[in-house]
């Protein structure tokens, strides 16, 4: 068996099976694959442990992590706390700021050169000068994430809120529509693609930016530990951490793609398809419910 | 698809609006509109786009607004909407002069303008909405309104399941949702197909009938603009200015048949002579 014949030959194909389930197939084969070939060249020495450590290797690392020892849970924690905390203060104030100066020119001109200043400074570095000012504990850290995760939703939803059609402006305005009915029926909405985007690259960033913040300096957290395992030369509990964070970030990429599937249906036939049988469901069973 | 259960034929003998009208019982061959002098300058007045325009329209008026770009058709309706100010005349709608957006004055534009999130009937009903708590007969009412301009069954598609015509449709469901009596139509099939437009122009003059509206249409095309109107005014550019009102004979509703008829063809020569000299 080679991976060539696997990809020149789809598995399962001579089996019955579903294209998908060939397809799933196919790919557990070439990742069992690399992981046999992996293992053998670890054992016969052809790769230094140091460098990239045996997949069984950093199995048993994964389980003492997290099960035997275990004690990998509290600093998973601690850093999931200040992944969300920040980012969940960090775009709220961003998404706050931008409706506010999103619907205030004045505002707006006498912001600009503070936001271009501010959006010009590299944000990592001012963890330093964040953890200097709120310690090394995780308050700190929550900080340095707010900051990371501040300025994508905040340049979104401004831009998203500026770009407003101004044919739908003036059809709202025919229709004797208030300033806060324009803001609430039309501009937000209209906004949402543009702010899921942002809140989508503030997740993104937020991980990261809490990692290099326990980097910088820390007592706890997955940054912490993998430092520790990589300055005493434990690569198989190092690669196990670097796993949980690969993990991590999947998790929090597919999450953040399913929440704006459901926030910005309307740009898939599909789902508004799906969005439009449910409510004509609702209205018809309020109408049977009248007795209409 | 299935439509939606309700009873239409004891919902047909409702009456049109679900806002109460400005004027009470406006009888038919009323004045509703006055115009005296309308004029719209820019700038420090040097740059007009409207001249002294003045005419009348009484209640369940079709009139057309003809002329090429720059004639101030559009400044015009724009100011009958109270969307934007006149810098000169008057202009009472109702026996009220128009400063600003009124619930009797409704609008439509070229572009359908639809909100993309929300479906057809939710569009409809937006204008209620705008104006105080949707209620089940506002929502009886819009289905109404879309099974009116013929899309009975759509009442649940977002926009970006309906074509160019279908959006239309809809804001023409959301125009008649407002309760106005006063229409203003800026090139509303403007931006779809020769077959498309024209079908829709005839559903369109059906429509209008139905409600009683008095409605204003303003196109660059002379032949729909005779074919719709009772009376067609006829714009021309430089400065712009209302250079003639010509009256449409033909009873309505109108067989697009009409068009081939030796009579419209005398309308269409003599709009297309006073746009001629410009």
């Amino acid at each position: 068996m080679s991976v060539a014949n696997d990809l020149a030959v789809p598995v399962g194909t001579g089996l019955g099976l579903s294209p998908a389930r060939a397809r799933l197939a196919r790919n557990l084969a070439i990742f069992g694959t690399i992981v046999v070939l992996w293992e053998a060249a670890s054992r016969l020495g052809l790769i230094d442990p140091l460098f990239l450590p045996a997949p069984s290797a950093i199995v048993a690392a994964f389980v003492s992590l997290y099960v035997t020892v275990g004690n990998a849970w509290y600093h998973l924690g601690i850093t999931l706390v200040e992944v969300f905390a920040g980012f969940f203060a960090g775009s709220a104030l961003g998404i706050g700021l931008a409706i506010l100066v999103g619907l205030n020119a004045t505002l707006r001109r006498f912001m600009k050169p503070y936001i271009i200043v501010l959006e010009a400074t590299p944000r990592i570095a001012v963890g330093p000068i964040i953890i200097a000012a709120l310690g090394f504990g995780w308050t700190s850290k929550i900080a340095i994430v707010m900051l990371v995760c501040f300025f994508a939703p905040f340049v979104n939803t401004l831009s998203g809120m500026l770009s407003v059609n101004e044919d739908a402006r003036e059809m709202f305005r025919s229709l004797g529509a208030s300033k806060w009915q324009v803001f609430r029926k039309l501009m937000l909405p209209d906004a949402m693609p543009m702010i899921m985007a942002g809140l989508r690259l503030a997740m993104a960033s937020a991980l990261s930016g809490a990692l290099v913040a326990e980097f910088i300096s820390a007592n706890e957290g997955m940054g912490v530990l993998l430092k520790r395992y990589t300055s005493t030369l434990n690569m198989d509990a190092t690669f196990a951490c670097l796993l949980t964070l690969t993990a991590l970030g999947f998790l929090i990429f597919r999450s953040m793609e399913l929440i704006d599937e459901r926030l910005v249906f309307w740009r898939s036939d599909a789902r508004a398809a799906a969005v439009g049988r449910r409510r004509a469901n609702a209205f018809r069973s309020a109408a049977i419910a009248r007795g209409a | 698809m299935n439509s939606i259960a309700i009873d239409r034929s004891s919902a047909a003998a409702r009456p049109v609006p679900a806002r109460p009208r400005v004027v009470g019982g406006v009888s038919a061959g009323e004045t509703v509109i006055e115009a005296r002098g309308v004029t719209k300058t820019f700038g420090d007045g040097s740059v007009v786009a409207l001249e002294g325009a003045s005419f009348e329209a009484k209640k369940g008026e079709f009139i057309s607004l003809v002329g090429p770009s720059g004639c101030g058709k559009s400044t015009l309706l724009r100011i009958i909407s109270g969307l934007i100010p006149k810098t000169g005349g008057s202009l009472s709608v109702h026996g009220r002069e128009v400063t600003e957006p009124r619930s009797d004055i409704g609008m439509m534009f070229q572009k359908a303008t639809l909100l993309e999130w929300r479906t057809a009937i939710e569009n409809v009903l937006l204008p209620t909405e705008l104006q105080r708590r949707v209620t089940a007969d506002d929502k009886r009412r819009a289905a109404e309104l879309l099974h009116m301009v013929g899309l009975k069954d759509f009442e649940f598609a977002f926009p970006r399941q309906l074509s160019g015509g279908m959006q239309q449709r809809v804001a023409l469901a959301r125009l008649l949702q407002t309760g106005a009596d006063i229409l203003l139509l800026d090139e509303p099939f403007g931006a779809l197909d020769e077959f498309t437009r024209e079908r829709l122009n005839v559903e369109l003059m059906r429509v209008v009938a139905e409600v009683g509206g008095t409605t204003f249409f303003v196109t660059h095309n002379i032949q729909e603009a005779i074919f719709l109107a009772d009376r067609v005014m006829v714009m021309t550019p430089r400065p712009g200015r209302l250079a003639k009102i010509v009256d449409v004979p033909f009873e309505r509703p109108r067989d697009l048949s009409i068009q081939q008829s030796p009579e419209f063809n005398a309308l269409v020569s003599e709009v297309r002579d006073v746009l001629g000299g410009h």
